[in-house]
């Protein structure tokens, strides 16, 4: 119980573990951690305030916090073209930020989504098919190596320069984990799992039904999650031509055009928000699978 | 009771191919079991009483012989063969009661009907305030009544039962132990019950069987002192009778002795 963290800041009462409850980071282990999670945070911003300040490194290669502040807030608003210059523009890129975040969240939802409704039956089938699986894997495994980066030219020839290539790309970036993961999750399945619904009068398709497939949903969530973190990986990749709306295209152009703050505000924005979706599937996880690692 | 013939085993031989070779399971097995009988399957571990179970559950098919249940010649898994695991195989995706009644589900049986049953048998093995939890949420002896639950509310010809208190406490064992021959005298249920403990052979059959390892067969098979699911007599009593000595006794030296010194007795 008493871990390194807890001992750290040992002040006050003794704290009485009630029998049975301190599982993983009771309430005083977690609000610990939190706090110093909370502290690197704010130690990091000082620092990098500090080294741009103190000018150690020229503000092109690394504009201080200000500076990146001030890029996230003028792509929200609307905003002189410079100042002293009449002329109002909107956002970056003639759209606000949050509509860039908005435009590539569209298309990894779709590019997951299909990626989910192809992955999980062809897992399935290559799983419980013998031939399928000796015919596919290979073919998966290709599949699963290949930078995305490597194809994406050969896709914008195939689906042309709009969003059908960057949903292709985001796609084809998605679904091999997520088969990769339902076909580990079916061979997890306990032998006597199965024997024991078979047993109780189930026909081969109701044991898939009844028993293989709930039993899979653990493994096949957790291949969702890393599909989604693989999207977001992709996403720049997939917004590279033409990626405007798109917040990985907007940290790319951005970049090219040397408007580092906006670059790095894209990359925070990216990372907050690629974060904030896996606590969300993390949070679907303990609500659909609440016996993950209990049974 | 009646003495309709339950299984019927003939010429049962199994083979393993272990990295190339060949490990003989089961030697040879001729055996009938009577409808009602519950029959205790003794034996070290690895001589074959695992891979009798599931030869007749139709997890496999024997290398040689057949495995006749009810009639009919055993080839897959099958709702008159219900099976109790050493593991309790309960499905955490499901509370105790779906669990209890995903047999009658399966087949189709209407929610109201199949409730009814799956209370029935809740109750009998003490759940039945539990029926809203998950299995996991439950010890181990109460997981392992629910899947006896679970097997019974299929209504199976036949239970064949694979140590099923073998990861269980002394106490709670004992406990299950009385419960399951209440149950057995309630249903009258045919039983097929492995175990590796000796006493546990002797005390819950109606018949003990042994089987020695390497190559596995029968070298003991004996009535046990209570033939029939009507006479009941307290645990206590019966520990403490001669006759049950008697036979703790063979059956250990059976369990003892050598295969081939075995085979010359048996």
């Amino acid at each position: 119980m008493a871990q390194p963290v807890t001992t750290v800041t040992t002040s006050g009462p003794t704290p009485v573990a009630p029998p049975g409850a301190p599982r993983r980071g009771s309430g005083r282990g977690r609000s610990t951690s939190w706090l110093i999670r909370i502290s690197v945070l704010v130690f990091t911003i000082v620092a990098w305030w500090l080294v741009t300040e103190l000018k150690l490194i020229r503000p092109l290669y690394l504009p201080g916090p200000g500076a990146v502040w001030h890029a996230f807030v003028q792509a929200n608003s609307d905003h002189q073209v410079a100042p002293g210059v009449n002329r109002i523009v909107r956002g970056a890129q003639n759209y606000y930020l949050w509509e860039h975040l908005v435009a590539s969240l569209q298309r990894i939802a779709v590019g997951v989504g299909a990626a989910i409704v192809v992955g999980i039956p062809l897992g399935l089938m290559m799983s419980t098919v013998k031939w399928i699986g000796i015919v596919t894997e290979p073919y998966l495994n290709f599949l699963r190596s290949l930078p995305p980066l490597g194809y994406i030219g050969l896709l914008i020839v195939w689906f042309g320069i709009g969003d059908t290539s960057k949903i292709w790309l985001l796609f084809l970036a998605a679904f091999p984990p997520i088969t990769m993961a339902t076909i580990s999750g079916v061979r997890g399945v306990r032998e006597d799992q199965v024997n024991a619904v078979l047993s109780l009068g189930a026909s081969r398709r109701q044991a898939l039904t009844s028993v293989t497939i709930p039993a899979t949903l653990p493994e096949v969530l957790n291949g969702i999650r890393v599909a989604v973190g693989f999207a977001w990986t992709t996403v720049v990749a997939a917004e590279l031509n033409n990626g405007i709306p798109g917040i990985g295209g907007l940290a790319y152009l951005s970049g090219t055009q040397l408007q580092t703050p906006l670059t790095i505000a894209c990359i925070i924005v990216i990372g907050v928000a690629a974060v904030a979706l896996d606590g969300i599937i993390k949070l679907l996880e303990t609500v659909l699978v609440p016996w993950r690692g209990k049974a | 009771m009646s003495h309709d013939q339950a299984v019927e085993i003939e010429g049962l031989r199994h083979y393993f191919n272990v990295r190339g070779s060949l490990v003989h399971a089961i030697d040879r097995i001729d055996m009938t079991i009577e409808a009602g009988q519950f029959v205790c399957l003794a034996g070290p571990s690895g001589c074959g009483k695992t891979t009798l179970l599931r030869l007749l559950a139709g997890f496999m098919r024997p290398s040689e012989g057949t495995i006749t249940v009810g009639g009919e010649r055993v080839r897959r898994p099958s709702a008159e063969r219900g099976v109790v695991f050493q593991q309790p195989m309960l499905y955490p995706w499901l509370n105790v009661r779906k669990n209890v009644e995903l047999g009658p589900k399966l087949r189709g049986v209407g929610a109201k009907e199949r409730r009814a049953e799956a209370e029935r048998y809740l109750t009998m093995v003490g759940l039945s305030d539990f029926g809203d939890r998950r299995p996991y949420e439950l010890s181990g002896g109460m997981q392992q009544r629910c899947q006896i639950a679970r097997v019974l509310t299929n209504d199976p010809d036949i239970v064949l039962m694979d140590e099923p208190f073998g990861a269980l406490d002394a106490l709670t064992r004992e406990r299950l132990q009385n419960e399951l021959l209440d149950i057995w005298r309630a249903t009258g249920k045919t039983i097929l019950f492995i175990t590796h403990s000796v006493d546990e052979a002797v005390f819950l059959g109606s018949r003990v069987l042994v089987m020695s390892p390497r190559p596995g067969r029968v070298v003991l098979d004996e009535p046990a002192l209570f033939s029939e699911p009507g006479e009941q007599i307290a645990a206590e009593r019966i520990r403490a009778m001669p006759e049950y000595n008697r036979l703790r006794e063979r059956v250990r030296q059976a369990i003892q002795e050598t295969p081939t010194a075995a085979a010359a007795t048996g």
